[in-house]
């Protein structure tokens, strides 16, 4: 009981590794509207170790992502994970995104997910909460490119959505 | 008349689109623009760095005046297990090496960082948690502080007579009964105690972790006053510690007895006096016999023994006696948790002991890794400085740790309770091993101020760190990651990223400011810009000259090219004392063609000297395929197809010389542009019909009279069909979307979708 407890506590504790940190606290969302395919394709990338200690405390176990010992069904979490804190609204319209899939890059996992049959893009708004909740100081990067046009968002727990009219 | 000539050729030699911005120039005279300072990239550092004198000198060696002052420690410390409090006393012998008359000393009391009315909490601006855990709801909103900070006894002179003292937060003044001269010591006596924080709870480089069963693992350092750093760069290095940047400190000779329950196990700075006191039987055999296991680790405490241990709770005491020489600090690890392993190492014919202490939580990790991590990081970073020193370095498992002193460091990296973890678990506790062990060289005998100047140590060390680790496990820590890993943060908000000459309590993103960006710069330099070779010997060269003593950034930037012959001040600038980041792309490339009438460009230029185009020497001439001037037929001609440059061989060549002639085909004008406020060398990748490839380095100073784009003339025997600037991703560019021509029209994400759905 009381080891299970403990676990627990690890598991809620933030990592504190002030003083190895390697890394810094970000995330990097590309997204391009492609007119002649009207898609909307969007790459998220995440460092794994974040979005583990994230996805552990909301699952109550150990998911060991990106290794021999991941769970079975891990896209099913990530596609949960994104669904609540990756939102888009196109032309003042929710919209949900497919899942094209995921890869892994060293620490960082990405995200392909595309909305399609976007005849024509009037505005768009992003919101990303990823990693917000456990991570202090997370900020998450917005980089959109529709034609020419290229903006940046700066997201944070403070600021967490980005609004773009054309 | 031929003089004109010469100057007509020469001129023909300038790449032609110098010509056409001074003819633009003369159609559309400019506004006359404001004066300027020099802004080159290119110029000197003269401004930033300090003046050179005689003991930090214009070379970036120590100086024939270079002193440092030398403090000496004896100290006997009790350790209170039963109510994690920690006593000590010490006697300090301060030696003034310097020329200078001292009127008080400053003494560092790192604890008062977490006493109850530490100022650390007031100065942190942060809104609400996300969620208190109810242990944390306690602490912060219905509870006392942690009741921490150095309780001071006494403070006596060599007669026990007591002393003035001041106490500012993290900085004790000590008033010198009679100024003390150059040449001079001052002996006195410091008594006090503390209560040991749970690091766990109240964070901390140190203090305590408590097991389920009640068992303690305590690691301890910053436990001692110690005196901060007098020299001529910062005189009393007494900036308040805050939490973050860490420590300045003299070198010294450590005697210190430490008392804990009989059961502990324990290591620390210096050599244990008393192996026969505080070792059974059996240990001390296995403890004497360890220095000639170079091959595996061997245990000094076994598995079983730190077992049998965890289980009791001995009351009687035992003190473990350690001595250490030129040394800048002291720490110690404690438990009766702990197992400990033991390899010799063999650097350049002299045997250091590598050790590790850990609990059974460790394992299976620990007892495979830990002591040969600890082998390899000396190993790699003696090879790129200097043969280690000191006789031992040793790891100490501790949850969430990652800290270092000298010989001895702190490494979190567990597996989960049921023994499983992931290659990240592994990696991020080989790679914290390698990391604190490797601060032994920076800053522990490369006695940077760290205070000051963060990335000296962690980003140098870093950088080590990057060999060591592939040298440990080149699957598990690809170079290829380097230096790319630091292009995200890079790009980042520019409002949210600080020079690296930066103080460390003042900048975002700690992690990437003072480990990651100066490591990739380092890296960049060795593999790209320097080449190992002249990299290693410059970057063995500071590591050398500032062994035991104490170097400033300067040191390092001017030793780096004292020792090279690489004017390097524009690197420096631009990644230590700027924000800015590299974006390298390819333009436009335009194909040319050979012919041997005389272009407009030929006409204009006769026209602007006064000549006929008769008169201009016979010559052949490129023209642009997207040009008016450019004819299908010139596309089947070669060189050596008109007469003018045929005869010119005939008639200068011997027939071997014509034979060694290169028969250019393809003429190529390629421009590039900087969208990035870095310069770089342009690194670029052709690709030829047959497959073949080639590549060109040029230097970053192409962008020393342009720093928006330049452009070049590239010539081969076989077509181009592919350009890529930065191929293998060397130059921290942030953006590779203008690094190919023809442009990549398909997206990652495109070619991502169609692998996917291949599959
Ligand atoms: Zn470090």
């Amino acid at each position: 009981m009381k080891l299970k407890k403990l676990y627990f506590f690890l598991l809620l504790s933030i990592p504190l590794f002030a003083f190895t940190m390697h890394k810094y606290y970000v995330s990097l969302c590309e997204i391009e509207y492609v007119e002649d395919q009207k898609s909307i394709q969007i790459i998220l990338g995440l460092f794994i170790d974040d979005l583990e200690f994230t996805l552990n405390k909301d699952a109550k176990k150990n998911l060991y992502l990106a290794s021999t010992e991941e769970v079975q069904n891990i896209d099913a979490y990530y596609k949960e994970y994104l669904n609540n804190h990756f939102k888009v609204v196109v032309n003042n319209k929710a919209q949900n995104f497919n899942f094209i899939g995921k890869e892994y890059d060293g620490d960082i996992v990405r995200f392909y997910l595309e909305i399609t049959d976007i005849k024509e893009l009037k505005s768009l708004q992003i919101t990303n909460t990823s990693l917000f909740r456990d991570f202090e100081n997370q900020q998450n990067i917005i980089k959109i490119k529709v034609n020419k046009f290229n903006k940046t968002f700066y997201l944070d727990k403070n600021n967490p959505k980005g609004l773009l009219n054309f | 008349m031929k003089k004109l000539f010469f100057i007509a050729i020469s001129l023909f030699l300038i790449s032609s689109s110098l010509i056409a911005q001074e003819v633009e120039e003369k159609t559309e005279p400019k506004k006359e623009k404001e004066g300027h300072y020099n802004i080159n990239k290119f110029r000197q550092l003269h401004q930033e760095l300090p003046t050179p004198n005689k003991e930090h000198t214009a070379s970036g060696a120590p100086g024939y005046e270079y002193t440092q002052q030398q403090v000496d420690y004896k100290m006997d410390i009790i350790l209170d297990d039963e109510n994690q409090k920690l006593f000590g006393e010490e006697t300090i012998t301060y030696h003034n090496n310097s020329k200078d008359v001292l009127e008080y000393l400053w003494v560092q009391l790192d604890q008062n960082m977490r006493a109850p009315n530490s100022k650390t909490p007031d100065i942190e601006g942060e809104g609400p948690g996300v969620l208190y855990t109810p242990g944390n709801f306690t602490k912060s909103f219905m509870g006392k502080p942690f009741p921490g900070g150095f309780n001071i006894q006494h403070v006596k002179d060599i007669n026990g007579n007591a002393i003035g003292y001041m106490i500012n937060q993290t900085m004790m003044r000590i008033d010198l009964p009679k100024p003390l001269a150059s040449g001079e010591k001052f002996i006195f006596n410091i008594k006090w105690w503390y209560n040991i924080n749970n690091y766990m709870v109240d964070r901390g480089r140190s203090g305590y972790e408590s097991f389920p069963d009640g068992n303690k693992l305590y690691v301890i350092a910053q436990f001692f006053p110690r005196l901060a750093v007098y020299n001529n760069v910062e005189g009393w290095q007494n900036m308040q510690f805050w939490g973050r940047s860490e420590f300045a400190l003299e070198f010294g000779n450590y005697q210190v007895s430490i008392t804990t329950p009989k059961d502990h196990i324990l290591n620390a700075t210096g050599v244990i006096q008393n192996p026969k006191e505080v070792f059974t039987k059996e240990q001390y055999k296995r403890y004497s016999e360890a220095k000639n296991s170079f091959d595996n680790p061997v245990f000094i405490v076994t598995p079983q023994e730190a077992l049998e241990a965890e289980k009791g709770k001995e009351t009687k005491t035992k003190t473990w006696k350690f001595y250490a020489e030129n040394v800048r600090d002291f720490g110690f690890a404690s438990s009766r948790k702990f197992i400990w392993d033991a390899m010799a190492v063999d650097i350049n014919g002299k045997t250091v002991m590598a050790y590790s202490l850990y609990p059974k939580e460790g394992n299976p990790l620990w007892e495979e890794h830990s002591t040969r991590v600890v082998a390899n990081t000396l190993k790699v970073y003696s090879e790129h400085t200097f043969d280690y020193p000191y006789p031992h370095a040793t790891s100490i498992n501790a949850q969430r740790q990652g800290m270092e002193y000298p010989m001895i460091c702190w490494n979190y990296g567990r597996p989960g309770p049921d023994g499983k973890y992931t290659e990240r678990t592994k990696s991020g506790m080989i790679g914290v091993i390698t990391h604190e062990v490797g601060h032994n060289f920076f800053p522990m005998i490369v006695n940077s101020d760290e205070r000051q100047w963060t990335w000296m140590d962690e980003g140098i060390n870093s950088f080590v760190e990057i060999l060591a680790e592939y040298k440990y496990d080149s699957e598990l820590f690809p170079m290829s990651k380097y230096p790319k890993n630091i292009t995200g943060y890079m790009a980042g908000d520019q409002s949210r990223i600080a020079p690296i000459m930066s103080q460390g309590d003042n900048v975002f993103n700690f992690g990437s400011n003072a480990y990651a960006k100066p490591a990739a710069g380092l890296f960049i330099l060795r593999q790209t810009i320097m080449g190992p070779e002249l990299f290693d010997h410059a970057f063995k060269t500071y590591a050398k000259r500032w062994k035991f003593k104490h170097p400033t950034p300067a040191d390092f930037f001017r030793t780096m090219e004292d020792a090279s012959a690489m004017d390097l001040d524009w690197f420096w600038r631009g990644w230590f004392y700027t924000t800015g980041y590299n974006d390298i792309g390819i333009k436009e490339v335009k194909k040319y063609h050979v012919t041997d009438k005389p272009t407009q460009q030929a006409k204009d230029l006769a026209t602007r000297y006064g000549i006929t185009i008769d008169q201009l020497p016979p010559a052949l001439y490129l023209v642009s395929e997207d040009s008016d001037e450019f004819t299908e037929d010139l596309k089947n001609k070669k060189a050596e197809d008109y007469s003018i440059l045929n005869n010119y061989i005939e008639e200068n060549f011997t027939p071997e010389e014509k034979a060694d002639l290169k028969a250019p085909k393809y003429f190529y004008e390629l421009k590039f542009e900087k969208p990035g406020d870095l310069v770089m060398p342009i690194i670029v990748e052709f690709e030829y019909e047959d497959g073949t490839k080639e590549r060109k380095q040029y230097p970053a100073q192409i962008w020393r009279l342009n720093d928006d784009e330049v452009t070049k003339v590239f010539h081969s025997s076989k077509a181009i069909t592919k350009i890529t600037v930065d191929p293998d991703e060397q130059t921290a560019d942030v953006d590779l979307t203008n690094n190919s021509w023809p442009k990549n029209t398909e997206t990652k994400f495109e070619q991502f979708k169609k692998n996917q759905i291949k599959g």
